[in-house]
């Protein structure tokens, strides 16, 4: 399937727009109308214009829509759709719920729908979600309000909960990330995981995709998809499931649907996390950094208490911290005598104005696969920006940056570094989380973990 | 030598069952209507798969017990052999397995009570007499494999024996696994400071392990009908791993044939 329709497309009809502000076919309306292309809205009782655009009574009156918004009840959708495939629509996003997730009947009303769209080749978004957000080329194809905030940045967000979307989404915004994308799957009607991953591992603003799942009939598939996509990603699957159909022995009730996804992640290459904001830290680290060759981590503090959180994390969630080679040590010795700890962590203190070569000398270590540098802000001497900019591209190494102070006060050095292209966090364990998920994502690659056997067999179900 | 080194004597007492039945006892089972295999078709099944087993013989009667347990050599286990119990030790108030059967006469008693308590509950039953293993001399643990409708086959390794659901210690993978994938889900068990020898005890052959993992992985692949593989205990020890009991369930809306 492709979804180029769905998520670039060339006009978009709003169908149910409305109004009347109370309704999602107001919301819709009033983020769809900033999209730099044409916006129809769709409504035979609509009168005059909605946001500057005149109302049409059916999808079929206008030419060219590659998308509909369906601001409509359940029970109407399946002829909506009807309507699309004979006005030639690519696809659409069904924001209403009382489908699959409503029992029987919403069960058998969604097989009518997909039914319908796969007559006519639509792709579907939802149904039951909030819709998606590319900041980047202004779609706004959701009906919360707000999502217009949402600064561009370069991880995508596939959630399988529309609500689950929009929380990272504005996480994000509020933490000064910014998404590349953000996707409410819903009901997944015949756009779920493996489509949504592809399209996005093919998405030029995304270079990473974080993924929030809580089940699918087909998790060997989604799988297959994380393994060949080149695109990192990283998952955070939810909740801990029953055992199932097969409780009755040892092995079944030894095996939770919640074991699988974890197992099978780690198989094929996926680091997990355990929570929202881990996994849009995993995300920022995934697509800022490049892949280190291991999960050997070098620590610089210039406050022990925060380093010990630091290198405690760190090794619990996977990574090693291994002594820094003599040449690096000297080489710290030289920069500031007298240091406080020049094993590693590398703790200096203090912050000093030669913090930033003491970074660019444990990242040069052949025995560190990754930097990760925690600092408080001091307004005098600022954070190292020029010594850590480029530090990354120049060898190899990853380099992320965990900092506290007056938000105000540090704003703009935060910006600088984040500009330079590393990633800066606060909290000094979800700063180490972060990294230790970069560096598992290495190991996981590098093991080799992804059978090819595999693929090649084909394993059935 | 040993009286029973092969499936093939096995299922040469096995009177009841055609040639075709002992190369494929998935098929034979499907053709049967049944959706569980016996134990000694499920260590047959596992034994084509390369998996070592307790030498073990299905005798029709208490006399045909005591000749196999002649064969084997006491001490011996005999359990009860009947496509309608699954669960041999909870099966007729505890007559289903009796364990260290050192004599003829502890074989006879044994068998007639599992006749018995078989006759008291409709049950077509034989006997399965099988060779003692040393448990004390290496670790049990479980390997499993089911085919799980969203994942496929998968396979899990853990701690066994009586201690299974207890700690649930338990690691998964998604099958196909080479040994290496096999090696590295017991190495990340809790249990696998055990197996890598405790307090001077002799270090498990993990590769041995790993290739029963394998192996159970490779039998959901082969044979489309096995939904579940349960191998509890296999033995680990300092010079393989052997499984000690064995139970394949089939789902019979698959067919049997593989890919």
């Amino acid at each position: 399937m492709n979804l180029q329709r769905l998520f670039d497309p060339d006009a978009v009809a709003v169908v149910g727009a409305s109004a009347n502000e109370d309704k999602i076919g107001y919301e819709a309306m009033a983020s769809a109308v900033r999209f730099d292309g044409p916006v129809y809205p769709v409504n035979p009782s609509g009168e005059g214009e909605l946001f500057g655009e005149p109302f049409v009574d059916s999808v079929t009156d206008v030419d060219g829509v590659d998308l509909a918004l369906l601001c409509v009840p359940a029970p109407v959708v399946p002829d909506v759709i009807a309507e699309c495939g004979e006005a030639g629509v690519g696809a659409a996003v069904i924001y209403s719920g009382g489908f699959a997730e409503a029992g029987e009947e919403g069960e058998e009303l969604q097989r009518t729908v997909v039914d319908a769209a796969a007559e006519h080749d639509i792709a579907l978004l939802g149904p039951n979600t909030s819709g998606y957000v590319v900041p980047g080329s202004d779609l706004l194809f959701s009906f919360a309000s707000g999502v217009e905030t949402v600064p561009a940045g370069d991880v995508a967000v596939l959630a399988q909960s529309g609500g689950v979307a929009h929380d990272l989404a504005f996480r994000s915004t509020r933490e000064g990330y910014g998404l590349s994308a953000m996707v409410g799957l819903g009901n997944r009607a015949n756009v779920g995981f493996e489509e949504a991953i592809e399209y996005f591992d093919g998405h030029d603003d995304t270079d990473a995709i974080v993924l929030h799942v809580e089940g699918t009939d087909d998790a060997r598939g989604l799988l297959e998809t994380c393994r060949d996509a080149e695109t990192p990603v990283a998952a955070y699957k939810v909740g801990q499931s029953d055992v199932g159909e097969f409780a009755e022995s040892h092995t079944g009730a030894l095996t939770g649907d919640h074991d699988l996804y974890l197992a099978g992640f780690e198989q094929y290459g996926v680091p997990t996390v355990d929570s929202t904001a881990a996994l849009l830290d995993a995300g920022v680290a995934l697509a800022h950094e490049p892949e280190p060759s291991g999960a050997n981590v070098g620590v610089v503090t210039a406050q022990a208490g925060p380093g010990i959180i630091i290198a405690d994390r760190l090794q619990r969630a996977g990574a090693t911290l291994p002594e820094l080679g003599a040449e690096t040590r000297e080489r710290i010795d030289e920069i500031l005598p007298g240091i406080t700890f020049s094993g590693n962590p590398v703790d200096t203190g203090r912050p000093m104005p030669e913090f930033g070569e003491v970074v660019e000398a444990v990242a040069a270590d052949d025995a560190i696969d990754a930097v990760l540098v925690y600092e408080l802000f001091e307004e005098a001497l600022g954070f190292p920006v020029e010594a850590l900019d480029g530090l990354h591209e120049a060898t190899g190494t990853p380099v992320l940056f965990a900092t506290e102070g007056p938000p105000d006060a540090m704003a703009d050095q935060v910006d600088a570094l984040r500009e330079a292209g590393v990633p800066v966090y606060v909290q000094p364990e979800r700063a180490a989380e972060a990294t230790a998920t970069l560096a598992r994502y290495a190991d996981l690659r590098e093991a080799g973990a992804v059978p090819e056997s595999a693929a090649e067999q084909g394993v059935s179900r | 030598m040993t009286p029973v080194d092969d499936a093939d004597d096995a299922d040469d007492t096995d009177a009841d069952d055609t040639d075709a039945d002992d190369a494929n006892p998935v098929a034979a089972a499907l053709a049967d209507g049944r959706t569980t295999l016996t134990e000694a078709e499920s260590k047959t099944l596992l034994r084509g798969a390369g998996v070592e087993t307790t030498d073990f013989v299905i005798a029709d009667d208490a006399d045909g017990a005591v000749a196999a347990a002649e064969e084997i050599g006491y001490p011996v286990v005999l359990k009860v052999s009947s496509p309608a119990v699954t669960h041999k030790s909870e099966w007729g108030s505890g007559a289903g397995v009796a364990v260290g059967l050192d004599s003829a006469e502890a074989v006879r008693s044994a068998a007639e009570r599992i006749e018995t308590e078989a006759e008291a509950a409709g049950v077509d039953a034989r006997l399965l007499v099988e060779e003692l293993a040393d448990t004390d001399a290496g670790t049990e643990v479980i390997v499993g494999g089911l085919r799980d409708p969203s994942f496929g086959p998968v396979v899990l390794a853990g701690l066994g024996g009586v201690f299974t659901e207890v700690f649930e210690d338990t690691s998964h993978r998604l099958a196909p696994v080479d040994r290496a994938e096999a090696r590295e889900a017991v190495e990340s068990l809790t249990a696998a400071r055990l197996l890598a020898g405790y307090r001077g005890s002799e270090p498990a052959d993990l590769d041995a392990l790993a290739d029963v993992v394998v192996a159970v992985g490779d039998l959901l692949i082969e044979h489309e009908a096995i939904v579940e593989v349960d191998v509890n205990p296999v033995l680990a020890t300092g010079e393989g791993a052997v499984a000690l009991d064995a139970l394949v369930v089939l789902d019979d809306d698959r067919t049997e044939g593989g890919e």
